[in-house]
């Protein structure tokens, strides 16, 4: 198999490519976003959508979608702001907070595989819930003055590098090393890729699905807490439309809506793009309005031309099979795609 | 032929859930008798059903649009734009039509053509289509989320004029309603549609040309798009690039709730239109008996997420006795 075709397979590392050509490009009309300070700030800018991300992945790789992430962001910021102003230490208020985020996921998770509703519509339903239920909290009033002493943890630094950009590149790590390594990881691909498989081997499906959307939960509530660290306020639209911002990041990063395929890295090398895009507009005195129009394209190319040259791929693949082992049964383009399509029609 | 019949079956509980609705909110304020003040109170919400209604084949088809809320930023923007640069009102209303076709158009063709999943494509456009709508709005001076005012009588008569006792959205609807619903249930493009949503390939071996079939289906969802975003420009007398970017979810809601199903293959365009209704009706109830916004989406995700639930569960019965005989005999 030559070096290209290997490199389709490793999606993470084109889009990686894809995104230091991008920001090469930049640097050449305008240098200054690669200097230290500009890198760093962009990884700073990144960590919501990071932490959005990845969850986001878990439960794409099983095969579900999770578009409630924003709510539940919000309504942990919301948390994490109240319990600061009532005065619970941070160490007490983190726990809680996050215990309040899985505890969304896993609503999620139950009626998915308990009840049976597809993912899309059960999400949708708590997307709507949760922030009805965060705004009632407020009042829809913005909740300020946050202690000091919390707003000043975003600014602790390692290294150089904010503290809270090494927890979340640490938990993408993890995650990466987790869903790639261990044997329970590897479970999450096997659900997504082919559920009915996976439970004849005997992989408790539904409780992978369940889990994935405690995760996706905790880490929106991680993003929660990290959005009032950097920002020192909740606004009382805090998180809404990032649902869709991270699923698109975490296409971005090769992580397929179908299930079973990408990388929790991937996912994370997508939402730094994602953050790139906008911030790079300010390095090439573009006005802030075009970023919705270049972001949007910039996905549409990547994503579909990705998508044709895995097909080019697959079916050079199939042929070199081919001609190769008579006796072979060569993989056809597009058999992934047709097994999703009868997964949908029978779940 | 079991599956049509639940299908009417749910279109009639979904009435029964109207009626129930109306004279729950009729028993806190009598208000709610009155046939007129029903009708008034449907202006605000009409704009969801207008692009629920083509929404609805689209969601047939297997596929799904989240690029609407964009595309009525773009045909309200457009209108703005067209207007305030001299052309006849009429006439920028009828380019922005095509200029939501266009961009439905451009989500079929990039889903039926290249076979990436609709929610990705559309969720490019989505973005795509909002920037090019704050780029004209920002090239042309309407500063940022402002917008452009400032629109001639006969356009604000648009939505805000009525006639024969009816508003003018509500005849909107009900016109719009119709010729969907004629097209979807009554001809033979509507089978097709169908059949596209129940097997693509069982419809690609009977020779239906199935792309172009999914690509149309895409093209009335932007025009859907676009006619509720001029409606909803006329309502407000003003042109934003913003208009409509918060009523994707609502949408798909009413779509769902209307009976559709997610996967394809199911779904009625009278559903769907009495679904709109019934959120429509709930969000403006609710505020009757002074609940505040943020509480009627509680009230409203919960019952999308308790109805497609109790939907869901003699369904799954139905399906799993026949999946497991289909795999016994394989």
């Amino acid at each position: 198999m030559s070096v290209i075709s290997k490199l389709f397979k490793a999606r993470e590392l084109s889009v990686f490519l894809f995104l230091i050509a991008y920001l090469l490009l930049v640097g050449i009309v305008n240098p200054s976003i690669l200097y230290g300070e500009s890198l760093s700030s962009l990884l700073n800018n990144s960590v919501i959508l990071i932490l959005l991300a990845l969850g986001q992945c878990y439960v794409l790789l099983t095969g579900e979608i999770d578009v409630s992430v924003g709510s539940i962001m919000g309504l942990s910021a919301v948390a994490c702001g109240s319990l600061l102003l009532a005065g619970i230490p941070v160490l007490v208020m983190t726990p809680l907070v996050l215990l309040c985020g899985m505890l969304v996921g896993l609503i999620n998770g139950l009626g998915v595989t308990l009840l049976r509703i597809p993912s899309i519509i059960m999400t949708l339903g708590t997307l709507g819930t949760i922030r009805g239920i965060m705004l009632t909290i407020t009042d829809g009033k913005w909740i300020e003055d946050i202690p000091h002493a919390y707003k000043q943890l975003a600014s602790v630094k390692l290294m150089g590098i904010n503290i809270v950009v090494w927890i979340s590149v640490l938990l993408l790590l993890g995650a990466h090393f987790f869903l790639m390594r261990t044997r329970y990881g590897r479970y999450f691909y096997a659900v997504g890729d082919n559920p009915g498989g996976a439970h004849l081997l005997g992989i408790p499906v539904k409780r992978m699905k369940l889990a994935a959307f405690v995760v996706s939960g905790g880490t929106s509530a991680l993003a929660g807490l990290c959005f009032v660290m950097n920002i020192g306020f909740v606004p009382n639209q805090t998180g809404s439309g990032l649902e869709l911002s991270a699923i698109a990041a975490a296409v971005l990063g090769g992580v397929s809506l179908a299930g079973g395929l990408g990388t929790a890295l991937g996912a994370g090398i997508g939402a730094i793009f994602l953050t790139l895009i906008s911030s790079s507009l300010v390095f090439l005195k573009i006005e802030a309005y075009w970023n919705n129009a270049i972001s949007g394209l910039l996905l549409l190319i990547i994503v579909i031309s990705d998508n044709q040259l895995q097909k080019w791929g697959e079916k050079k693949r199939a042929h070199d099979h081919a001609a190769q082992l008579a006796s072979a049964r060569p993989e056809f383009p597009g058999a992934k795609l047709q097994q999703n399509q009868n997964r949908g029609a029978s779940s | 032929m079991t599956i049509k019949k639940a299908v009417i079956r749910w279109e009639f509980a979904l009435l029964l859930m109207l009626f129930a609705e109306i004279i729950v909110f009729g028993l806190f304020n009598s208000d709610f008798f009155d046939f007129f003040s029903i009708v008034y109170s449907l202006n605000d919400v009409v704009y969801i059903g207008l692009a629920a209604i083509p929404m609805t084949y689209v969601i047939i088809t297997g596929g799904i649009d989240v690029s609407i809320g964009s595309i009525m930023g773009l045909s309200s923007i457009s209108v703005g734009v067209m207007w305030s640069s001299g052309t006849d009102i009429w006439l920028a209303v009828l380019l922005a039509l095509v200029v939501g076709m266009a961009a439905g158009a451009v989500n079929g063709a990039l889903v039926a053509f290249t076979g990436v999943q609709p929610l990705v494509v559309t969720l490019g456009t989505m973005f795509l289509f909002s920037g090019i709508a704050l780029v004209i709005s920002g090239g042309s001076n309407a500063q940022g989320y402002e917008g452009i005012s400032g629109f001639p009588d006969s356009f604000v008569q648009l939505a805000n004029g009525s006639l024969l006792g009816l508003p003018n959205p509500v005849l909107i609807f009900i016109v719009a309603g119709a010729a969907f619903g004629v097209l979807l249930h009554t001809t033979r493009y509507g089978r097709n549609v169908y059949l596209v949503g129940i097997n693509a390939k069982t419809a690609r071996y009977s020779g239906l040309p199935t792309r172009w079939l999914i690509m149309s289906t895409y093209l009335l969802c932007g025009l859907g798009a676009s006619i509720s975003g001029i409606v909803l420009s006329s309502y407000f007398s003003s042109a934003r690039s913003d208009l409509g970017s918060e009523s994707v979810l609502p949408v798909i809601t009413a779509v769902v709730l209307g009976g559709t199903s997610i996967t394809g293959g199911k779904g009625t365009v009278f559903g769907t239109a009495v679904a709109s209704l019934f959120i429509g009706l709930m969000q403006y109830g609710l505020q009757m008996i002074d609940m505040s916004s943020q509480q009627t989406s509680i009230v409203i995700g919960s019952v999308l997420i308790i109805t497609v639930a109790f939907r869901q569960l003699p369904w799954h019965r139905f399906r799993s006795g026949h999946a497991s005989r289909a795999k016994a005999s394989s």
